[in-house]
């Protein structure tokens, strides 16, 4: 089987030759970028070497799928934000001040994918399609709804609104919701496989349970409309209390942090959801060993997960002996 | 009674099954600070102040600090650990506290006296400041005057405001690993110009580990245990000691 076949056997409930492994944020180390001679900041700027990177992911480390973009900051950009570069060594983010104020009409830009990076993205997912001749997953990264209207009206006075004046972030989660649609919808036509929509702000680790429910919930439903490729949804931090919902916005795969518990999500989501997940990146997959990295990856199998992967996005400094010791658990089951 | 008409909203509450039910414990006994109190708990901004106006005609400032605004807000930090409040609700709450704070302090015409200083920050390149919002939170609502340098901080700025403020314990935040490597860089330097002071280090990305590889360093995992840190500076624990007591 090759890397692509053996993810889609999971996707199609049928059995894969071993477990896939790969992720479904960015994998881009500091190692990695020096054996494929690209660097940050260009990485998150240029196509080329930004699909240079991407492709370390399987040549370098071995996973089963490459996956650009490697920050959270495109379609933020795209609508207005100013992104603060993180220079050679970080991950650009969002600069201050935010664009809009809650009681702000947004506006959706009519040429919201060629503004910014978008073209570059774009571009590098079709040298990647060019390059991997569809034996490996591509996978293109968009923003879930919440975290776009975080990124637009900034993060603390959203968080506040979801408590005190609900309706005033519709505006903006709806623009998170077109935008990520819009994106999603580009990255296949220039050759994506799968998407993945990253929310990290949605997490039950800032906003109430019930906030997600009640307002986040139907964005994201609504971005993941029209996608015809299979969906990941990743949701950093203890999902438990929102993962029964997670399952319900069409999204085939769910990302998980070892925070939270795969057997939950099982129990909430049913028999045919795909669950992913694996050691956490901050303080195991970057801080610990080899060996340290092994047992927490089978503890994660044990609990339920059916593809191996780092739980978020892996931190730059990561030894690649960790990413290598995290496929080698895969290979044996 | 009122008569509902529709019945989506009743059975769309109680399907949070995973979501943990409990209630706000009365303040005071006293019917206006109760009620200064409750505007605190219930995070209402607009409503507090106004309502301080109204309790400094009968009452004393230090009397609403006290006994309504921070008793308020450690009752939020109560539901908030036990996981009947969310952390935008803290924010709230918090927020609501500092606006009736200030109007207390204009009434008395001066700063409420405090029991010492806490310098806060967020690592230089790091925006994720939202533990830290917490941990000057509950610091202030603990009587500590709260030094709050912001998030995104450089090491020299950190090191600059100690010197300046002496503190009696200093705070860091970082949330991703390429930013928690200023600590060990801000600690050699706090002890290079002989402040000795404990420098309680937490956020996603540290971990103990990490924290008391270095000198000064004392691991904080949750936000609630600050102001416990504070009282152990403000007696004169070193942080050799502290970090016996708060870490392994
Ligand atoms: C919300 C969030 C954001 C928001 C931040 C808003 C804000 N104003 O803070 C936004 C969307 C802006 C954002 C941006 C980015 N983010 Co972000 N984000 C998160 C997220 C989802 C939650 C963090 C959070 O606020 N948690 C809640 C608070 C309360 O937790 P906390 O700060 O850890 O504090 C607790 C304890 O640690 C402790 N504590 C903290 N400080 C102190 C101090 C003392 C004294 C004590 C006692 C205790 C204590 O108390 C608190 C609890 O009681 C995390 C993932 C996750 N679930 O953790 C990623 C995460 C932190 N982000 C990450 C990344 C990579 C980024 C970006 C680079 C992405 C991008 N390209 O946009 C940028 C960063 C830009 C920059 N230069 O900083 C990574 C970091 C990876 C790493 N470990 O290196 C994470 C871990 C996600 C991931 N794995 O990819 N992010
Ligand atoms: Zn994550």
């Amino acid at each position: 089987m090759n890397a692509k076949e053996r993810v889609m056997a999971v996707l199609n409930h049928q059995k894969p030759d071993r477990m896939p492994c790969f992720c479904a944020n960015s994998t881009v180390t500091y190692e990695q970028m020096e054996k494929v001679q690209a660097f940050w900041p260009s990485g998150h700027e240029k196509g080329e070497d930004m699909a240079k990177q991407a492709l370390a992911a399987y040549t370098v480390v071995g996973f089963d799928a490459v996956r650009v973009p490697f920050c959270q900051t495109f379609e933020a950009e795209a609508l207005g934000c100013g992104v603060k570069s993180g220079g050679t060594e970080g991950i650009p983010g969002i600069a201050h001040p935010s664009p809009y104020t809650l009681n702000d009409t947004p506006v959706f830009p009519n040429d919201f994918l060629s503004r910014g990076r978008i073209p570059e993205l774009l571009k590098a997912v079709r040298i990647l399609k060019k390059e991997l001749k569809d034996e490996v997953l591509i996978i293109g990264g968009i923003i879930g709804p919440f975290t776009i209207a975080g990124a637009l009206v900034d993060t603390v006075p959203l968080l506040k609104a979801s408590f005190k004046t609900p309706e005033k972030m519709r505006p903006f989660l709806e623009m998170g919701q077109k935008a990520g649609n819009m994106l999603a919808k580009a990255l296949i036509e220039a050759g994506a496989d799968m998407i993945s929509c990253e929310d990290m702000t949605a997490s039950p680790d800032l906003i109430a349970p019930k906030t997600y429910r009640d307002y986040e919930m139907d964005y994201q439903t609504a971005q993941f409309e029209g996608i015809r490729v299979p969906k990941i949804l990743h949701i950093c931090g203890n999902v438990d209390g929102i993962v029964a919902w997670m399952g319900q916005t069409g999204a085939e795969i769910l990302s998980l942090e070892p925070k939270a518990s795969a057997q939950l999500a099982r129990e909430k989501c049913g028999p045919d959801i795909i669950l992913m997940g694996g050691v956490d990146t901050a303080t195991t997959l970057f801080m610990k060993d080899v060996a340290t990295v092994k047992a927490g990856s089978e503890e994660s199998i044990a609990d339920g997960i059916q593809m191996l992967a780092p739980g978020c996005a892996v931190a730059p400094g990561t030894p690649m002996e960790n990413l290598l010791a995290m496929l080698e658990v895969a290979k044996a089951h | 009674m009122k008569i509902l008409s529709d019945f989506s909203n009743i059975f769309k509450r109680y399907d949070i099954d995973l979501e943990k039910v409990g209630q706000a414990k009365q303040i005071s006994k006293d019917p206006i600070l109760q009620s200064i109190a409750k505007f605190v708990v219930e995070g209402d901004e607009d409503g507090i102040s106004p309502a301080v106006d109204e309790a400094l005609k009968t009452k004393t400032p230090l009397d609403i600090i006290n006994d309504a605004l921070i008793a308020g807000m450690n009752e939020v930090s109560r539901l908030w650990e036990e996981g009947v409040y969310f952390l935008p609700q803290v924010i709230l709450s918090s927020d609501a506290m500092n606006i009736g704070i200030a109007k207390c302090e204009k009434a008395m015409g001066k700063s409420m006296e405090r029991k010492g200083k806490v310098v806060t920050h967020t690592a230089e390149g790091d925006i994720h400041d939202i533990g830290q919002v917490i941990v000057n939170a509950l610091l202030n609502a603990n009587g500590f005057e709260v030094i709050n340098l912001g998030a995104d901080v450089p090491v020299d700025k950190v090191v600059a405001a100690c010197k300046e403020h002496r503190p009696v314990m200093v705070t860091g935040t970082a949330l991703m690993t390429t930013t928690m490597t200023a600590f060990p860089k801000i600690a050699h330097q706090l002890k290079a110009v002989g402040l000795d002071i404990p420098f309680i280090c937490g956020g996603g990305a540290v971990c103990e580990e990490y924290v008391t590889s270095f000198d000064l360093g004392v691991y904080g995992k949750e936000a609630s245990q600050a102001p416990g840190m504070a009282e152990d500076a403000l007696t004169g624990e070193k942080w050799s000691a502290m970090r016996g007591k708060w870490n392994g």
